[in-house]
């Protein structure tokens, strides 16, 4: 079903990406439904902070996020190159540069290592490396796509680097621990290639309701929260629930079609 | 096919016939009764002992009336101002303040209508106000204070100072000197002309009224704001005007029964524009003086300077209607009330009557006067002289009518009553009368025609439908499309919300970036770049981020920073804008002599001699052509460069004064004929030059659509000359736009969905917004030295609609492929070439060259089913934005904004549904594909 080979071109040898299903134990499948909650409640105590002061706010949120997301993703998700997904995320064409071929066999021997020591343990150190990529890549080039949207360029640094930080945190962390440094796999979800599963759902879900997140700042209701960015941030959680939610669920495996 | 035209016809046929029945409902025709009004009889002559026609003594014969326009009240009475005299004036009792509430549209011609008629000018004035010489606007055939002291024994009027009094009172006064506001940078040339009239004049004896119009303060205000440095100085100015008509009322004979009124017409907000109703817009000061006051002020605490009544910004001392001055002066001046006044006389001036009849008498006359406007409004109620039975019922009734004439049976029951009752109690009745018939009668809810807006905005919705079945397929549902309606419907629900109409920029830059980001994406899915920051819908992105920023728009961010007034193009700096803007000309100019060249080459052709190929950079031809573009565009520049000088003299910073002394040496109207003579010319050359080249092809070859763009660029170019200096960079950066998008490959609908976003988008980073006050009007007048109201009506258009007629256009380029180098690439399957292998992709481009003529020869077929899809989603936005503004404006005709927000929303809906569908979209648009065969 890979849309990159319609009109006879010939066939690719990268295997389509699948779907990534949460790890079949108990406690993957009781946290999956727990940390959503989890995340809105965190968001719910801390909003009246952010709203009182943004920058302090959203900068005392950051780190219980990422404990969450660790949690999250250290419970619940295949690390990057596991074979839960049955070879999802390992997928970087042969025909590829030489450098991606490298990459596989590292994440072969992580594969093998992580099989067999199933533990949480085995799983805190890719967490703790995807939000360190989170933080050091996507925070800032999400930062940069904000003010490409509009957010301003002249004032709020702190602010508007803040909010990237946290839709990093939301959309990336466990889109990097399970797909990993796979140029592949990070161009399709750019270009809406990936199937959606619980992951990709929140990040798209994520991303839309920071757009959407817009949409209240313009009204004149003279509401302190209408300030920038709290309505963002705001849509960019609610947004990465609900994504999660219908990726995990109804939308699993389904792909974006245009 | 046939069928299909038809509907579209059709469609596009109703939307301005919704639009004009629509606006008649909404802006109903005020019944206004003609004719002069005279002194009628009074009633109830046994009761109060007076004669029919009695008419009280008028304290004063002479009036001079002086508006300072803008003048906000603070500017006369706060601790800040410079009006020291007039607040002397105040405090000793020889004058009278107040503060004059100004209803929306504030701008100067209806608040004129208002003060001379003493009625509530409809807001279709505000389009007739832009019309200025439009004869159906004039009041020289209406009632006002004006033509009653003119139609006294000896009356004479003059007049100085702004020329829309000349306009709205052709033929009216004695002597006159307009002055017209070209530009707003004047903030002396136009004052002074008013004043070197004044000593003179105070010495004739011969006229009852002198008009005085200074324009200088309000200039002020749009150029720098209320907190101008120049604004003080312009008040000790018109200070020491007052000073010194003043003193010739106290010194001079013929004088000493002058009523003297300064008053502003308007306000002004805190970016020192006007138009809408903004505290600051609406409160206007108003000031009576007279020696003679005193004997009205004597009992008064007498104050100056204040403070604006607590919980207000801009409320000093008693707030009246400006409608009252008509009877009120009325009254003063002992002259009938107009006839059309909806004012009350303004009670304080009650105390120059001893005789308490003679102040009833007053008030009654003006009563029986608003009374007839109310029974001419509610014709099926009882407004008589008698009570009657049923009256009491009336005063329960919900109605306004009823409540009218319920309050109207009070006063006939006052003045009925034989016994000797207290005066103040039959003035109180009459008051209340009054002021309710004021309240009632202005307040527009009585006015809707209510079936005619559900006519218009039915028509609307048939069109949409109509439209509908005219669609280009959208099975499946492509994301284009789906993007598409998706605008459409939230446009239409965002209309009903008061602000987001007046932030609708944000919709559109929020709207705009999602779909470029969504090209984005879609240009990936079929091969992705390497370099995906370069992406050239990135760069689309990146350039769109820049374009909104370079004006701020909008009420709720009002003033906020952007890149317009950062002091990158002020003061000395101005050579960068300076720069930017020479670049632009540069641009054009060259692209003109490409075009130019191409057409010396086809008459070469003709003649037999050698074909030069015009794009060859040695070519001979290009030269020529350069030299023979160069003065146009080199006349445009200093067009721009001497205008830009007296019109915003703070961008011109940088430049060369000796440079600029000379250009401004050249007349401008001369320069602007020049110029828009050059572009004729060129057009008019290379369309015979391109239709040469036409017959000389073979049949059945299309032409690569060069007039297309030849035709393009000269907009470009007449575009410019119709922009503000600062704003010409944006056509450098639209330029890139149009060429990145062009490198794009996109399909039809992505291209119409592309162009609409853009034409809303470049509106709003023009500095344009859904507010009256943000009309531009500054380069309306390039070219015309008289009043044409057609000439000044399509600059206008063509000024404020600069960037969506420039999309519109290039939108058309992109549709029909003539734009960019690229262009022979577009619409190949580039998913083909993903395996992203170069020796495939050297073979596929290989290929793709072999193919390229069927490709061209392909799409042509097609193309014309091309154009009439572009048009169809094209009215079906025109048709879901005009039906969804009229619906909103009809549901929310008792909104608190109805009158601030919603209605200009309809004007300006208005002008996108008439003025850039039919001649932006269809004229212009068809016009380009059409010529683009060629
Ligand atoms: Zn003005």
């Amino acid at each position: 079903m890979s849309t990159t080979v319609i009109g006879g071109a010939p066939p690719k040898p990268r295997p389509p990406p699948t779907p990534i299903s949460h790890l079949p134990t108990d406690s993957a499948r009781l946290y999956t439904h727990i940390h959503p909650l989890l995340l809105l409640s965190l968001y719910t105590y801390q909003f009246p902070s952010i709203v009182a002061d943004p920058v302090a706010g959203l900068a005392a949120t950051l780190v219980p996020l990422a404990a969450l997301q660790i949690a999250y993703v250290a419970v619940c998700l295949p690390p990057t190159g596991n074979g839960t997904g049955s070879g999802a995320g390992n997928g970087p064409a042969s025909g590829g540069a030489g450098g991606e071929k490298r990459k596989i066999g590292e994440k072969k021997k992580a594969n093998g290592s992580a099989g067999k020591s199933d533990g949480i343990g085995g799983r805190i150190i890719p967490a703790v490396l995807s939000v360190l990529l989170s933080l050091l890549v996507a925070a800032p080039l999400l930062t940069a796509a904000l003010v490409l949207f509009g957010a301003p360029i002249t004032t709020h640094h702190a602010h508007t680097l803040l909010c990237g930080a946290h839709i990093a945190f939301l959309a990336a962390i466990p889109l990097v621990y399970v797909h990993g440094v796979d140029g592949a796999a990070w161009r399709d979800a750019v270009a809406l290639l990936l199937p959606v599963d619980e992951v990709y759902g929140g990040l798209l879900g994520a991303v839309c309701g920071a757009w959407l997140g817009a949409v209240p700042i313009p009204l004149d209701w003279d509401r302190e929260w209408q300030k920038w960015p709290v309505t963002i941030v705001t849509g960019a959680y609610i947004g990465y629930v609900f994504g999660r939610l219908l990726g995990g669920t109804m939308l699993k495996g389904k792909k974006v079609m245009f | 096919m046939a069928a299909r035209t038809l509907l579209l016809t059709l469609a596009n046929l109703l939307i301005p016939v919704a639009i004009l029945v629509f606006a008649t409902g909404f802006f109903p025709y005020k019944p206004f009764m003609p004719g002069l009004a005279e002194y009628d009889n009074l009633g109830w002559e046994d009761g109060m002992g007076w004669s029919n026609k009695s008419v009280a003594d008028a304290p004063f014969d002479r009036l001079v009336f002086m508006v300072v326009d803008a003048l906000r009240s603070d500017f006369v009475y706060s601790e800040g101002s410079g009006m020291t005299f007039v607040q002397s004036l105040i405090r000793e009792g020889y004058a009278l303040p107040f503060t004059a509430h100004a209803t929306s549209p504030t701008i100067t011609m209806p608040r004129v209508k208002a003060i001379t008629t003493g009625s509530i000018p409809s807001f279709l004035d505000v389009i007739l106000n832009f019309a200025e010489s439009d004869t159906t606007s004039t009041l020289a055939t209406q009632d006002t204070w004006l033509a009653q002291l003119k139609a006294k024994e000896n009356g004479k009027l003059v007049m100085y100072g702004d020329d829309t009094w000349l306009k709205l009172f052709p033929d009216f006064f004695e002597r006159a000197d307009g002055t017209s506001s070209f530009f707003v940078s004047d903030f002396t040339e136009v004052d002074n002309n008013v004043t070197r009239h004044v000593p003179d004049e105070l010495l004739n004896n011969d006229w009852n009224a002198m008009i005085m119009h200074y324009l200088g303060l309000d200039h002020i205000g749009h150029k720098a704001g209320p907190k101008s440095p120049n604004m003080l100085p312009k008040q000790k100015e018109m200070d020491d005007i007052v000073r010194d008509i003043y003193s010739a009322i106290e010194n001079e004979d013929h004088l000493q029964n002058t009523l003297f009124v300064l008053c502003g017409d308007h306000g002004m907000n805190e970016g020192g524009n006007h138009g809408g109703s903004a505290p600051g817009e609406t409160s206007p000061a108003l000031v009576f003086m007279s020696p003679k006051l005193t004997k009205v002020t004597h009992a008064m605490e007498k104050k100056s300077p204040v403070v604006p009544k607590a919980g207000t910004e801009f409320e000093y001392y008693r707030m009246v209607e400006q409608s009252d001055v008509a009877p009120t002066l009325a009254g003063l001046m002992g002259v009938p009330v107009p006839k059309n006044n909806l004012g009350v006389f303004i009670e304080e001036f009650l105390g120059f009557w001893d005789d308490g009849r003679d102040r009833i008498q007053l008030l009654l006359r003006n009563a029986r006067q608003v009374k007839s406007i109310v029974e001419a409004t509610y014709p099926s109620l009882d407004f008589g002289d008698v009570v009657t039975q049923d009256h009491k019922k009336e005063c329960d009734s919900p109605s306004t009518g009823q409540q009218l004439a319920c309050k109207w049976q009070g006063v006939v029951d006052v003045m009925s009553t034989r016994t000797k009752i207290e005066i103040s109690s039959r003035v109180g009745q009459l008051y209340k009368f009054m002021k309710a018939a004021q309240e009632t009668m202005s307040s527009t809810a009585s006015n809707y025609d209510v079936p005619r807006l559900v006519l218009g905005a039915s028509l609307a919705v048939i069109s949409v439908f109509l439209t509908l079945f005219t669609l280009p397929a959208f099975t499946p549902m492509s994301p284009q499309g789906l993007f598409y309606t998706l605008i459409l419907v939230l446009y239409s629900i965002l209309m009903f919300a008061s602000s987001y109409v007046e932030e609708e920029h944000n919709f559109w830059y929020w709207a705009t970036s999602a779909w470029l980001f969504y090209l984005f994406i879609s240009a990936s899915r079929k091969e992705w770049t390497a370099n995906f920051i370069l992406h050239p819908a990135i760069m689309v992105l990146v350039l769109h981020r820049i374009i909104r920023r370079w004006n701020q728009t909008g009420q709720k961010f009002a003033g906020a920073d952007d890149i317009v007034h950062s002091p990158l193009f002020h003061g000395s700096y101005s050579i960068v804008l300076w720069t930017m803007i020479g670049s632009a000309y540069v641009d054009v100019t060259n692209r003109l002599s490409r075009h130019v060249a191409r057409s010396i080459a086809a008459f070469e052709g003709l003649s037999g001699v050698a074909l030069g190929a015009p794009d060859d950079e040695f070519d001979p031809n290009r030269l020529m052509a350069f030299i023979a573009v160069l003065p146009l565009g080199v006349t445009a520049f200093l067009f721009k460069l001497a205008f830009t000088a007296l019109d915003a003299p703070e961008l011109t910073g940088g430049i060369n004064q000796d440079l600029l002394n000379w250009v401004a040496s050249l007349g401008l109207v001369g320069i602007a004929r020049m110029v828009f003579g050059g572009i004729a010319l060129s057009a008019f050359w290379i369309s015979v030059a391109e239709w040469k080249r036409a017959q000389g092809r073979r049949k059945n070859v299309d032409g690569n659509g060069d007039l297309a763009v030849a035709l393009f660029d000269l907009l470009t170019l007449f575009l410019l000359t119709q922009t503000k200096a600062q704003n010409i960079p944006l056509y450098l950066l639209f330029r890139l736009q149009f060429f990145f998008l062009s490198t794009l490959n996109l399909d039809p609908t992505s291209l119409t969905t592309t162009t609409l976003l853009l034409t809303q988008t470049s509106f709003f980073a023009l500095g344009n917004s859904n507010a009256i006050s943000s009309i531009d009007l500054s380069t309306s007048y390039n070219g015309i030295s008289g009043y044409n109201v057609t000439l000044v009506g399509i600059l206008l258009f063509a000024s404020n609609w600069a960037g969506p007629l420039y999309f519109t256009a290039a939108g058309t380029l992109l549709l029909g492929s003539h734009g960019g180098a690229n262009s022979t690439r577009r619409h190949i399957d580039t998913s083909e070439l993903d395996d992203r292998d170069w020796v495939r992709e050297e073979r596929a481009h290989l290929e793709r060259l072999a193919r390229q003529e069927n490709i061209v020869a392909e799409r042509k077929k097609d193309s014309g089913r091309a154009w009439s899809d572009h048009v169809s989603l094209m009215t079906l936005w025109t048709g879901v934005s005009v039906a969804s503004v009229m619906v909103a404006c009809a549901v929310l005709r008792q909104h608190l904004f109805i009158w601030t927000v919603f209605s200009p929303k309809f004007l300006f809906a208005m002008a996108w549904g008439i003025g850039f569908h039919f001649v932006g979209t269809i004229a212009l648009g068809g016009l380009l594909w059409k010529v683009g065969r060629w």
